[in-house]
């Protein structure tokens, strides 16, 4: 492990509100970062992990909401993990790796020999004291968190080739049309500050390039040829694919879970994910109840301590109850995240479905979906403040904020 | 004089627009919704107009600011802490509404679009020496509104049925009301319904009257009833032989297009379009039946009938969108791209075509 000069920065990429839209409509009130996952906004999952990290010195989230919008989640998390945590506000898209050298004076005050990255919207273990026990038996420019997946899906994302023996990352493509690997960038990596010397390079080449290069009027037309600007530099493609088999860049391998958190169908999922990390590194933040003085608790369940659970519902497996929510006489909840303020009265139904803020669901009414995370209506969304009448059914479906649902609906989108 | 505008909620069916801004400064043929209505009101001499909303009133504020100075007429909002109803926030804003002078005061309905006689209401309140009076209007399925049956040669009111199964009458309520101070006294501060629970007892006492509106009405709350009112408001210029509309040797029919747009080479402009400030519609483009809103820019080639295309969006080249297309702000919809029916929320870039009506979030 590091000596005392060892400090250790952690910088989580959280995007921004144009970005987002496959999170909507979730995302249409709130900031997806700040969106809860088993009871907890998505960005504590990643800081909390950070806190493992001997020798952190600081947490940096970067990304193009506007400051006040995580202005008093930074002060407060600041405050509850006795980390110091900083919200920086990117003026315009440099990049994933771009974005990181945008802030490089900031990041590189405390003078750090090691920069994690992460991504926000990233579901996983973040076994991020190990990776960088592995980084430093590299000693490489860089260490990235990878996955195992079917072969099948990897080419949805950046497929790695990696030694076997040395670990050295040997090739890397992003989203391959023919198969390469089945080993996949989990969007985690650890960096020594030379990065930063990496990424200039790709700038200065980029900009030398731009002046000297003539380029004919046909080429100019071709796609691939539309030219970045300078300060524009892609982590995977400008930097991890020509670096790979230049004894620069290692991997880390994970077998526990991974997901990215894209859309409001994979939060259920995640969420579920989360919960069940929980029933194993911190059980009593899970619920628990048998029905007779508390309500009758199935498999990983968290509940906020402000909401209020009649003792004859029967809540779970896989649900998360947030602030303030009033969950009424023999209500069944299976597969959900009930968000803060919603009211569910007696003897309804809610399976597989996120239940936004401040919404009212009617008696006897049942809000569903097939559960299959993947599909567009495979989880049921209701937005903010939308009130289902008594006994409607809604079923696989998304209703948008401020909606009444008076009769049932079945695969529509309520705008 | 006084008048009050319910402006109400979150004006959802009128997404994906009013995700944007609010519902009454959603863009109709080229200035915001209610703009339409506060003219009105201030070509008859109304020197005050009192927003009811329950929504955004930052955003009402700042807009209002402008046009109070530019119109020379007092706006203020009354706003509601929970939703009031159709009579409710008549009763919040008392206050505002009633003077000393005793002079009746005009109610109109955010959502629609009309000829608005306001003059011919105040001659006709005069003459029936009535408590209140409200435009109807004759439509073709009154079974969709309130259908208002009414006395012919009077127009005194003897009762409403909403939404009848069977027909009773083709006269609807439009929105638009004259009131004696007095009607205020019969409201109490709570979500009520004018409808259901202040006409029907005027009416009862017999002192509640109903003038035919001539020339045409249409609630615009939709994006169809939308394009609809939009041909009939041009329609309505076309017959004040407006100088607003555009003539041309690209131009078909009743066209409104901005002094600051620019139409490039062999355009076909029209029926019923609206082209808005800052626009650019490039070479070869058709649009019809359509309205473009304040800088969008249609690219070369491109086809646009029947849809909504809003605030800085742009259509590609040789695109096409028809049939109820909506795009919300900022959609970017590429080259050669059909949309039919596409419904896209704000922000978004469209590469492949919308085959059938569909909402893209």
């Amino acid at each position: 492990m590091g000596g005392s000069e060892e400090r250790v920065v952690a910088v989580i990429m959280v995007g921004g509100p144009t970005k987002g839209t496959r999170f909507r409509p979730l995302s249409l009130n709130t900031p997806k970062p700040l969106f809860p996952l088993a009871g907890q906004p998505m960005v504590n999952h990643p800081i909390s992990a950070c806190k493992r990290i001997p020798n952190l010195a600081q947490i940096y989230l970067i990304g193009f909401y506007e400051e006040r919008e995580f202005a008093l989640f930074v002060s407060s998390i600041s405050n509850e993990l006795r980390v110091p945590v900083r919200y920086l506000k990117e003026d315009k898209p440099h990049g994933s790796a771009g974005g990181l050298y945008n802030f490089r004076d900031q990041i590189m005050e405390e003078s750090p020999s090691h920069i994690f990255l992460l991504n926000c919207d990233v579901c996983c273990s973040f076994p991020l004291a190990e990776m960088l026990e592995a980084h430093i038996s590299y000693r490489g420019m860089g260490t990235i968190l990878v996955i195992e997946v079917s072969p099948e899906s990897a080419n949805q994302f950046g497929e790695l080739v990696a030694d076997p023996v040395t670990n050295e990352l040997l090739h890397y493509t992003e989203k391959p049309e023919t198969f390469v690997s089945d080993r996949i960038n989990c969007g985690v990596y650890i960096f020594t500050p030379d990065i930063f010397t990496a990424i200039q390079g790709v700038s200065s080449q980029r900009k030398d390039r731009a002046t000297l290069r003539r380029v004919s009027s046909f080429e100019a037309l071709q796609p691939a040829n539309r030219s970045l600007p300078s300060d524009f530099v892609r982590l995977d493609q400008d930097i991890l694919s020509p670096l790979a088999g230049k004894k620069q860049f290692y991997v880390y391998e994970t077998t526990d879970y991974w997901e990215q958190i894209k859309t409001p169908g994979m939060s259920l999922k995640c969420s579920g994910l989360y919960l069940a990390q929980f029933r194993r590194t911190s059980p009593d933040l899970l619920a628990s109840g048998d029905g007779t003085k508390n309500a009758a608790i199935s498999g990983n369940v968290y509940i906020h301590p402000s909401a209020k659970v009649h003792p004859t519902a029967k809540i779970g497996p896989n649900a998360s109850i947030s602030a303030n929510a009033r969950i009424g006489a023999g209500v069944r909840l299976v597969h959900c995240i009930i968000l803060d303020d919603v009211e569910i009265k007696e003897n309804a139904v809610v399976i597989h479905a996120i239940v936004g803020w401040k919404s009212s669901i009617g008696r006897w009414s049942r809000v569903q979906a097939s559960g299959d995370h993947n599909t567009k209506l495979g989880v049921t969304i209701l937005g903010e403040s939308v009130t289902v009448e008594d006994e409607v059914v809604v079923i696989n479906s998304i209703v948008l904020p401020n909606k009444t649902m008076n009769v049932s609906v079945q695969e529509e989108i309520i705008l | 004089m006084k008048a009050l505008i319910l402006v109400g909620g979150f004006g959802t069916r009128l997404r994906p627009l009013t995700l944007s801004v609010p519902k009454p400064l959603v863009d109709f043929g080229n200035k915001p919704m209610i703009l339409h209505q506060i003219e009105a009101l201030k070509a008859i001499g109304v020197t005050e107009v009192v927003l009811a909303i329950n929504y955004q009133p930052e955003v009402m504020m700042n807009f209002l600011k402008d046009f109070e100075a530019k119109l020379g007429i007092k706006i203020t909002c009354s706003q509601e802490t929970e939703p009031l109803g159709t009579a409710g926030p008549l009763a919040l804003a008392r206050d505002k509404l009633i003077d000393d002078s005793g002079e009746p005061f005009f109610v109109l309905n955010s959502d629609v679009i009309s000829e608005y006689p306001l003059k011919d209401m105040i001659e006709f309140h005069k003459s029936h020496g009535g408590e209140a009076s409200i435009m109807v209007t004759k439509v073709d399925e009154p079974s969709k509104y309130g259908v208002v049956i009414m006395e012919e040669s009077t127009g005194k009111v003897e009762r409403f049925v909403e939404k009848p199964k069977i027909f009773v009458g083709n006269k609807i309520n439009a929105g638009i009301y004259l009131l004696n101070p007095s009607v205020l006294d019969r409201i109490e501060l709570r979500p009520t319904s004018i409808e259901k629970e202040v006409f029907p007892k005027i009416a009862a006492e017999k002192k509640l009257y109903a003038m035919v509106l001539s020339g045409f009405w249409m609630d615009i709350g939709q994006p169809k009833d939308y394009i609809t009112g939009l041909r009939l408001y041009l329609d309505s210029l076309r017959k004040q032989s407006s100088p607003l509309l555009a003539s041309g040797t690209n131009i078909i029919g009743n066209v409104l297009v901005d002094e600051t747009a620019k139409i490039g080479e062999g355009c076909l402009i029209g029926p019923d379009v609206a082209i808005g400030p800052g626009c650019v519609v490039e070479s070869g483009v058709r649009l019809s039946r359509c309205t473009v809103m304040r800088g969008v820019r249609i690219k070369k080639h491109a086809c646009v009938s029947g849809s909504i295309i809003g605030w800085h969006s742009t259509v590609g080249q040789w695109a096409r969108a028809e049939n109820m297309t909506i795009l919300g702000e900022d959609v970017h919809v590429g080259d050669e791209v059909y949309s039919n029916g596409g419904v896209v929320l704000p922000h978004k870039e469209i590469k492949s075509s919308i085959l059938k009506p569909e909402i893209v979030m």
